[in-house]
């Protein structure tokens, strides 16, 4: 783990000789504002590792420097000052972004082509070879589950939809790094859980992740590291089993007790030196619920029939 | 996918430049100025008040001629700046250049393809009012001839060959007009800017052989403005050179020397704002 003391440090790859998908090293930008040569810094002496195949949060509050820093490793801004690599080669050179698949936020494209249409564009500008087309857009379009309105026009997708197609042409080139810049911002919550459970599909094929969101419980759920960034530095990095996990305590989930056996126990941990900090009811997410019960209504509709 | 280098690419270029072109005709204000300007050319025939005299029938196409070019000049002007910086700019915008150059796409690539998809716009533009025009000439030469056999004995006759030339003048010098409104938007933060610098540049393109001409005859003028009209003089092209209808009609006709050597001017200053642009977007943060 990383802390805010140790940020401003060349941050080394988790595990010495671990594959690293992104390399930022005391990456600075600034921005000029207005004519007298002032300059906002929107990331300062970040240093960053992202291994491979892992799936890696990038959190932080509006204007913490998260959607610059994605858009240095995409190649599309200059650091100020340090370096960035992606998979071995710097973010400046075009060549880096054969390897990087990108799904912006909010995304919005050529509402006027179909979805098969939108994906075979971006397959062809990849360089996806043209006896590979067809399969390859099929392939991925199934992959998103969006077979189906492949025919339809962008401008009629619903906001889930354009999500899906943004990964699908975002995967198209079969990328070894995919960023999603708040892949689930807007989308409904069944949608969101969709999206959670690609970002796993992503990681168990072997493919890095590099994702931001403001949906903490959807990074704890699929990322394996995270970094938080605020007002452009890094102010804390880890694993997050290592940061939300505490190793001093232990949850026991057991049949609800009367008050008098409660009590008991409280007697009997006592006379072993240990207490009892807190007795809760486990609350079932609301996800969950949200989850389940639509689930249930859609089933009840179909066996309801047409 | 591995890391070898990614050259630049004409396939690329040309999908994006294709995909350009699709946005760019299915908005609005192409097919309004497409009716508008095939409405003023095809409109042109009915002007019956006009007195063309005795042997009207040179003068009566040289008309036809004149007007049918003057109106793909200035639709063809105006389709050119606002398509290439509107086109440009929905990109950016609407955010869908972060997807495109997120790609291992050369912002080169991106610059050349908006304007070749612009370009192409205007080139089928030009060559709809150019076929109407011919179209619309080679009738009106037919009933002429059918009144008047001899009424083109002393030439004054319009060639489909010299319309096609002076059309396709036309079109190279609209390219390097979209060139140039590219340049300025590369740097420029709105559209409604790179809109009101593509025409000031059509201005000044137009004028600036006037400018100098006139500097030339008055010997008083002073150093600053001689140097300024010599500077715009190099930095501008003159579009005056392309302005080759005077000789379509005559006896000796078009020269095609001459008309080969206009498009290479204007292909190499294409080139040269090309390049500029390039540059000037490299840095461009999207």
């Amino acid at each position: 783990m990383t802390t805010a003391a140790e940020a401003s440090v060349p941050a080394a790859a988790p595990s010495s000789g671990a594959p690293v998908a992104i390399d930022l090293c005391g990456v600075t930008k600034d921005f000029p504002v207005g004519l007298r040569g002032l300059k906002l810094r929107a990331v300062d002496n970040l240093s960053l590792a992202v291994p491979a195949g892992q799936v890696f949060g990038l959190l932080g509050p509006n204007g913490s420097g998260k959607s610059t820093t994605i858009k240095i490793v995409l190649g599309l801004l200059e650091p100020t000052a340090g370096t960035c690599r992606v998979v071995g080669v710097p973010s400046a050179q075009v060549e880096s972004r054969r390897n990087v698949g990108y799904l912006p936020e909010a995304p919005y494209f050529y509402r006027y082509l179909s979805g098969a249409e939108l994906v075979r564009f971006y397959a062809r500008v990849c360089g996806v070879p043209r006896q590979r087309l067809d399969a390859r857009v099929r392939e991925v379009l199934d992959w998103v589950g969006l077979t189906g309105a492949a025919a339809r026009r962008v401008g009629t997708y619903s906001k889930g939809m354009l999500q899906r197609v943004g990964l699908a042409q975002a995967l198209v080139h079969d990328p070894r790094l995919v960023i999603l810049d708040e892949p689930t911002a807007g989308v409904d919550p069944a949608g969101s859980a969709e999206i959670s459970s690609m970002i796993l599909r992503l990681k168990s094929e072997g493919r890095t992740v590099l994702i931001t969101s403001h949906l903490l419980a959807q990074i704890e759920d699929v990322c394996d590291r995270i970094a938080i960034l605020d007002r452009g530095r890094l102010i804390l990095e880890g694993a997050v089993a290592e940061l939300v996990g505490r190793r001093d305590r232990q949850a026991l989930i057991v049949e609800a007790l009367p008050p008098g056996e409660l009590a008991e126990l409280r007697v009997w941990l006592a006379a072993r030196g240990r207490a009892l900090e807190s007795v809760e009811q486990p609350r079932a997410r609301l996800d969950e619920i949200f989850l389940r019960e639509v689930a249930r209504a859609g089933d009840g509709r179909k066996e309801a029939g047409p | 996918m591995n890391s070898m280098a990614v050259p630049f690419s004409f396939a690329r270029t040309s999908l994006i430049a294709g995909n350009t072109f699709l946005e760019a005709v299915r908005q609005r204000l192409f097919l309004f100025l497409v009716l508008l300007a095939v409405a003023l050319v095809a409109g042109a025939r009915f002007f019956h008040e006009f007195d063309f005299g005795p042997d009207g029938g040179v003068p009566e196409l040289k008309f036809l001629f004149d007007f049918g070019l003057g109106a793909l000049i200035f639709f063809g002007s105006t389709l050119t700046i606002t398509a290439t910086a509107q086109l440009f700019f929905s990109e950016i915008e609407n955010r869908t250049a972060l997807t495109l150059l997120a790609k291992p796409v050369w912002r080169a690539e991106f610059v050349f393809g908006k304007f070749l998809g612009a370009w192409a716009v205007v080139g089928v533009f030009c060559a709809l009012l150019t076929g109407l025009l011919a179209v619309l000439l080679w009738f009106r030469t037919g009933a002429i001839l059918a009144a008047n056999p001899g009424a083109f004995l002393h030439g004054g006759r319009i060639g489909l060959g010299d319309i096609a030339i002076v059309c396709g003048l036309q079109w190279l010098k609209f390219g390097v007009l979209a060139m140039m409104t590219l340049l300025v938007s590369s740097f420029s933060g709105t559209n409604l800017f790179s809109v009101v610098m593509g025409f000031f540049v059509l201005v000044i393109c137009h004028l600036q052989a006037f400018a100098h001409q006139a500097y030339t005859r008055v010997e008083a003028s002073s150093v600053a403005l001689g140097l300024m009209i010599e500077t715009l003089a190099r930095v501008f092209p003159d579009f005056q050179f392309f302005n080759l209808a005077d000789k379509v009609g005559t006896e000796a006709g078009l020269d095609a020397g001459l008309a080969l050597r206009v498009a290479a001017y204007a292909l190499a200053y294409i080139l040269v704002f090309g390049f500029l642009a390039v540059f000037s977007f490299r840095r461009r943060e999207i």
